[in-house]
């Protein structure tokens, strides 16, 4: 491999495929990139569960600072964060499905499945937080 | 995977295994896992709303019950399988080289770590 790399090296650099930025804006691109950003924002916001659930079984001393920082402003910001995370990805998987099994990949219907991710990521986000403080 | 008996010709070895040497059954996880937290995200997220307003009691009241047990350590368990081939694909997709390796390592030992954690807790929940 070192000996590919540096002859590599001393020839002239390879014409570069047109970068990312040329290319016009669409959903599904955007819905693309989000999905993933989302995806690695719920592997770290499980830490959140991981710690809740060892707080719960630990004693009521752990439990409360859980609790403290989960109700506070920041903790709600990371908490809504994490629910719409969850819930684009878990859209954004079924559109994955969909398409893995062959369908909705021509051109109006991928751009409504990606439409239908980020409207239903944010409206079930919405949802359920009303829920949260609607019922007590 | 791998077959290294020497009966197979080199082709079939790496017939359908494609640029990844894997074939399909991560992706294969990947799905199954999708399909299984679909159903067990929603129940993680009734749950939770039905845990927001409990006190320390309330809490450990409810996750120490069977099926609540139950449902939360599959959504663990089906959860991070999902996350570590996700992670591992961003990590292959971004990282080269040694560094690749070691990022590789450290996502296989966090999620490992992580289940354990999350395993471990919501069973003395149970069990204490």
């Amino acid at each position: 491999m070192a000996s590919t790399d540096a002859a590599s090296a001393k020839r002239r650099p390879r014409p570069l495929s047109p970068h990312l930025l040329i290319y016009k804006f669409t959903i599904t691109m955007v819905m693309s990139i989000v999905h993933r950003i989302c995806g690695a924002g719920l592997y770290v916001g499980v830490l959140l569960l991981a710690w809740f659930l060892i707080a719960a079984s630990t004693d009521a001393a752990a439990f409360a600072t859980f609790s403290a920082f989960i109700q506070s402003i920041i903790g709600r910001l990371v908490l809504f964060l994490f629910t719409w995370a969850l819930f684009n990805h878990l859209f954004g998987g079924i559109r994955h499905l969909i398409w893995d099994s062959g369908y909705g990949l021509d051109p109006p219907m991928r751009d409504y499945l990606a439409w239908a991710t980020l409207i239903c990521g944010f409206g079930l986000t919405l949802i359920v937080w009303a829920i949260g403080y609607a019922v007590r | 995977m791998s077959d290294n008996s020497g009966l197979r010709t080199p082709l079939s070895r790496v017939r359908f295994l494609g640029a990844s040497r894997q074939g399909t059954g991560e992706t294969r996880i990947v799905h199954i896992t999708a399909v299984a937290l679909v159903v067990l995200s929603a129940v993680f997220v009734v749950m939770m709303l039905d845990l927001l307003h409990m006190d320390y009691n309330g809490v450990r009241a409810t996750l120490g019950q069977p099926i609540p047990a139950i449902l939360l350590v599959a959504f663990i368990i089906a959860g991070v399988i999902h996350m570590q081939i996700g992670m591992r694909s961003i990590i292959i997709d971004y990282v080269k080289g040694r560094a690749r390796e070691w990022a590789l390592a450290a996502n296989a030992c966090f999620c490992a770590l992580l289940a354990v954690a999350c395993v471990y807790a919501a069973l003395r929940l149970s069990f204490t």
